[in-house]
Formats: C-alpha cells, sequence, structure tokens
C-alpha cells in the first residue's frame, strides 16, 4: 500500500524552542492517531502536513507532491484545527460557506455541500444562528464540518474530541469511522489514549518533537499495562477508603493530597482496583467526588521509552 | 488481498476551477461584515455628506442669477474650477470622514483573523497569501474607491450636466484622470494604513483607537515641530498634510507646503513598504508554544 503522507527528516523549530526534530513517517490510508502529550509536536506535525508552515529542514509530501507552497493540493486536505477559528457574529451557514467558496466551488455547489455538511454533522437546525451561541460541542462539530465539506481525501483533525460530552464524544468517533469506511486517509490527535483507541489501532507516539514509537495500540496498551496505574479519588474523608485498602497486595502506593480530600493510589491492577473501590466507599459510607486517572498514565510509558 | 473500499459519500462530476480571483471571498467576507455595524452604516452615510455640499455647490455655480439672493456679491468663491474639485477632494473633513469609516470597516480586518485564529483555516484551502492580503485591501479599496472615486467622476458629470455643455471638459481634459490618480493613491496608502495597523493587535478596539489616533497625532506632531523648527518640511510628519500636498500636485494646483511633492510621494510610499514588510511577517502559519 502507497503512504498518503510522507515525511522525511523533518524538522521544526521557533527561535530556540524544537517544534520537530527528525522526523520521518509514512502515513497510509485509514485512521492514525497521533499521541503525545500537550507540546510534543502534535499541532507542529499537521500544521506541516496541511502546508501552512515550511519546514525547516526535511520534505513532507501528499500523495506524493511536495505540500509546501502546493496550494492546489490543498483540495484534497481538510483540517480541523485544535483552537476555535471562527468569527462569532457569523451564522454556522455563514462560515461554512463562505469557506467554501475559496476551493472555487460554483455558488450552487457551495450550497449543496454547505448543507450536505450540516446534515452530516446534524447542525442543519441550527445553521441561521450565530456561532457564538453554539456549545461546545456544536462548535467542534462545525469545525468538523469546515473540514470534511469539500470532499477531501485526507482528513487531519487535531484534538477533535477536547471539551466534548461523552454523547458528542461517541458521534463523532462514528463520523471519523465512517470517512475511513469510505477509504480516507484520516489523522487525528489526542493526548487521551482511549479517545485514541475508540478510532484505530494503528498509533505514533510523539514526545518532545519526536517519534517514539509507531504502531499497534496494543503494544502501547502492554507498555502501559507493565507500569502502575495512578487514580485519584476525592472524597469527604480518603483515609476511611484508604483504610479499607491497606491489605490489597495490588496496591503498590498510596498519598493523600494536601487538600486533605484527595486519594492516589498506585496499581497494576486497575480492574480489580475499581471493583474494590464500590465496596470500600460503601463500607466506609462517604461521598465520593471525583474518580480521575489523569492520563492513564500515558506518562510512564513516555519515560519507559526515553528512558527515563 | 485486495481492499475493495465503497466511497459512500458524495461524488461531484464538476471539476475544480482555478478562481480568477482567489481573493473575492475574502473581500466579499470584510464587507457584508462591515455592513452588520451600525456605527458604521452611519459614518458611511456621513461620509456622502461633503460630495453632497459639492453637488449643491456645482449647482448654484451654474444657477448663480437665481441664488443671487444668497450669494450677496460672493459669487468668485462658487466658481467652479480644478482647484475645487481638488478642495472638494483632499478637504479636511473628507479625510477625516475617511478615516471614520476605516475605523469602523477596516480595523478588524486582520486583528479579528489573528484573535480567532482564522488564519490557519484560510491557509489550509487553496489560498496563498498575496491572495489573502490582496482579499483584505480590496474591501479598503471598495469603501475608498466608492466614497471617493464614484462622487468625484459623477461630481465631474454632474458639472457637465448642469452648464449644459462640455467647456468644462475641454478646457481641463486632464481633470478626469487627475480625480482618478488622487483617489488611487489615497486607496493605495489608506489600505496599507489600515491593513499594517490590524495586523498590529488581536484586539479590534485597540486598532480602533490606533487607526484614529495615529492619524491625528500624525498633524498634531507636525503643529509642534512646525511650532519650533518653523520648516515646512515639518508637514512631511503629518499624513494629512502629505496627502494634501500629493493632492494639489495631481490636480496641477499651487502647494500648500514649500518643498517639492516628491517627498511627500516618497513618505507615503515608505509608509506602505513599511506595512507590507510587517504584514509579511505578521501574515503567517503560527504555532502556539506550551
Amino acid at each position: 500500500m502507497t503512504s498518503e503522507i510522507a515525511t522525511r527528516n523533518l524538522s521544526k523549530w521557533y527561535g530556540n524552542v524544537l517544534g520537530l526534530s527528525d522526523v520521518s513517517l509514512e502515513i497510509e490510508a485509514g485512521i492514525t492517531g497521533l499521541l503525545g502529550p500537550n507540546g510534543a509536536g502534535k499541532s507542529t506535525f499537521m500544521k506541516l502536513v496541511t502546508g501552512q508552515m515550511k519546514p525547516n529542514i526535511g520534505t513532507v509530501s501528499v500523495r506524493g507532491a511536495a505540500v509546501w507552497n502546493n496550494t492546489s493540493l490543498f483540495s484534497t486536505i481538510g483540517f480541523c484545527p485544535e483552537a476555535d477559528a471562527f468569527y462569532e457574529d457569523v451564522t454556522g451557514w455563514e462560515f461554512l460557506t463562505g469557506l467554501l467558496r475559496l476551493y472555487g466551488f460554483p455558488d450552487r455547489e457551495v450550497r449543496e455541500r454547505a448543507e450536505r455538511a450540516l446534515d452530516i454533522v446534524d447542525l442543519a437546525a441550527d445553521k441561521d444562528r450565530k456561532i457564538k451561541g453554539y456549545s461546545r460541542g456544536m462548535r467542534q462539530r462545525i469545525k468538523f464540518a469546515q473540514a470534511i465539506a469539500h470532499d477531501p481525501e485526507i482528513i487531519i483533525l487535531d484534538e477533535p474530541l477536547s471539551g466534548l460530552d461523552p454523547l458528542g464524544k461517541r458521534k463523532l468517533i462514528k463520523l471519523v469511522k465512517d470517512y475511513r469506511a469510505e477509504g480516507k486517509t484520516i489523522l487525528v490527535s489526542s493526548h487521551v489514549l482511549p479517545e485514541i483507541e475508540a478510532m484505530t489501532s494503528r498509533i505514533v507516539l510523539v514526545h518532545q518533537g519526536k517519534i517514539l514509537a509507531q504502531g499497534d495500540i496494543h503494544y502501547i496498551r502492554d507498555l502501559i499495562e507493565a507500569h502502575p496505574h495512578m487514580i485519584s479519588v476525592t472524597c469527604a474523608d480518603p483515609r476511611a477508603v484508604a483504610a479499607r485498602f491497606v491489605a490489597d497486595r495490588s496496591i503498590l502506593k498510596m498519598s493523600f493530597g494536601t487538600d486533605g480530600r484527595t486519594l492516589v493510589v498506585e496499581t497494576h491492577n486497575r480492574d480489580a482496583f475499581f471493583s474494590r473501590l464500590q465496596e470500600a466507599v460503601l463500607e466506609a459510607g462517604v461521598e465520593v467526588d471525583e474518580i480521575r486517572s489523569p492520563d492513564d498514565n500515558l506518562q510512564a510509558v513516555f519515560d519507559y521509552l526515553v528512558g527515563k | 488481498m485486495t481492499v475493495i473500499r465503497e466511497k459512500g459519500y458524495y461524488h461531484w462530476d464538476g471539476s475544480l476551477v482555478e478562481r480568477r480571483f482567489p481573493w473575492w471571498p475574502i473581500t466579499r467576507t470584510g464587507i457584508l461584515l462591515a455592513f452588520r455595524k451600525k456605527r458604521f452604516k452611519l459614518f458611511f452615510a456621513a461620509a456622502y455628506l461633503p460630495s453632497l455640499v459639492f453637488l449643491a455647490a456645482l449647482y448654484i455655480s451654474e444657477r448663480l442669477e437665481d441664488f443671487k439672493f444668497m450669494l450677496r456679491g460672493s459669487e468668485r468663491v462658487i466658481q467652479i474650477t480644478p482647484g475645487s474639485f481638488k478642495m472638494y477632494m483632499t478637504n479636511d473633513g473628507l479625510l477625516f470622514l475617511l478615516v471614520l469609516v476605516l475605523v469602523f470597516a477596516g480595523s478588524g480586518l486582520v486583528a479579528d483573523d489573528l484573535k480567532h485564529n482564522s488564519l490557519q483555516l484560510y491557509f489550509a484551502r487553496p489560498l496563498r497569501k498575496r491572495d489573502y492580503l490582496l482579499g483584505k485591501m480590496a474591501v479598503v479599496f471598495f469603501f475608498m474607491l466608492i466614497l471617493t472615486l464614484v462622487p468625484g467622476l459623477l461630481l465631474f458629470v454632474f458639472k457637465l450636466i448642469f452648464s449644459g455643455s462640455f467647456k468644462f471638459f475641454t478646457a481641463y481634459p486632464w481633470l478626469p484622470l487627475s480625480i482618478i490618480g488622487y483617489t488611487a493613491l489615497l486607496t493605495v496608502f489608506f489600505a496599507f494604513y489600515t491593513l499594517l495597523l490590524s495586523a498590529l493587535s488581536k484586539n479590534s478596539r485597540y486598532v480602533m483607537i490606533l487607526i484614529f489616533m495615529v492619524y491625528l497625532f500624525s498633524d498634531i506632531l507636525y503643529g509642534i515641530l512646525h511650532g519650533i523648527f518653523r520648516s515646512p518640511y515639518m508637514a512631511l510628519f503629518s499624513i494629512k498634510s502629505n496627502l494634501a500636498q500629493a493632492g494639489s500636485f495631481l490636480f496641477g494646483q499651487k502647494l500648500p507646503f514649500g518643498f517639492p511633492a516628491f517627498w511627500s510621494f516618497a513618505v507615503l510610499a515608505a509608509l506602505c513598504a513599511v506595512s507590507a514588510l510587517v504584514l509579511r511577517r505578521k501574515i503567517r502559519g503560527v504555532e502556539v508554544i506550551k
């Protein structure tokens, strides 16, 4: 299978800050997840692939053609940025049609495509509302709509699920999967492993501007399993809950937050901990405010891969 | 194994055309957004007042007998010459109203794109940086030309209609060219001026103040420096004075300041060059370093 996106020795820096370093990568049709913490270089990579920035060293090619300054190629690429990128005073319809006109479609085609894209993201009923009145989920969906409205072969999605509620996430994930079924190439970034996992098993792990690992997500999962999971429980009496886990052999470490309301647990067996937690909370008779698994221990994997 | 994929989304039989004017959608949006502002509409309409006053003067000048009771011996004042057109086009009131129009129509042109991160959406599409800038400039071109060139040429035509002859045209055949030349200078200068200031901040309110204050302050600076040095060259610090000097030259009138008009053209061109350099640096893909 030939690669849709190929980079060779790609490097980008901003003054003395390194954005990307010597990245050589080939991305094929289907969904590829770009996984890494904030500031890892995911957005830089995406902006280089979409031709918005010129690499300092190396090349980026899409479907065999160099991207930089090749504006005719941009019709085959759809880009959904991480940050909101719209005028608040325009309606969803005006936002979409305005951007579609930049591709050179005839007016009628612009209208039809805008309507179709709005239908796909379930925003047809809200198309005449100003964007400033849109919820976070609607904003994410209209951003996605502008990325797909011109029917690109390659779709680049920068943190598309951030800020969405679970239902919104599920809808967007389904949309992305639908596009994969149509033979599109989709590059999606996130710093949350389960989000990427829900879309694809093919991932690229980015950290500090470098590719740390590339391949099947199960390999990364195995690495994560080999490292302790960190779980944070916030409740009124964390010590009462902790007392129920002292004898539990799967618990490696417990510590308390300075706020006196947080219990931080490190465990090898996350599933066992969660099932035991339910009983412990009931036994202690406390109300739990929050349970968090900060980064699904992704940082531990990064640390392991960079040899810390 | 061969992977068969079905393309179920949509297939368009047409082919994408290379747009002749790829900047037009940017211009269109800029014009539409300007007309959504209530205060802009007010100043836009007010910017036609000098034209209406001049139109009345044109009419009266051709009907002196009818208006003798009003003029009371000041008929000479209302004689229409190329100097009258120059006075109309370079007068402080018109320039002030044009600046106010730009305050509302031009302040957000680049600033809003920077604020809303829109550049990344534009440049991920078949749009070059020069198309983007041309599109933004064309918004200023549009407003400046319909407020200066169109009324200027129409007033020239009205002068001929009111006089009922082509005598004025045969006497001054170069006047329409002067009008075109001066309004082109005004338009290009104000396009660079507005975009430069709009690219300096993400806050369009701050840019509004800048557009107004830089224009005003340059004139105040001229007043102060002229008071100290008593040199006519101090007028080069004033945007308004430079435009008046260049306008007088283009209309073939006596220069208001005692130095060659070349210097005013040079100052205006230098400001445009600085603006082009700043815009080149500011309009590009940006990455936020966290």
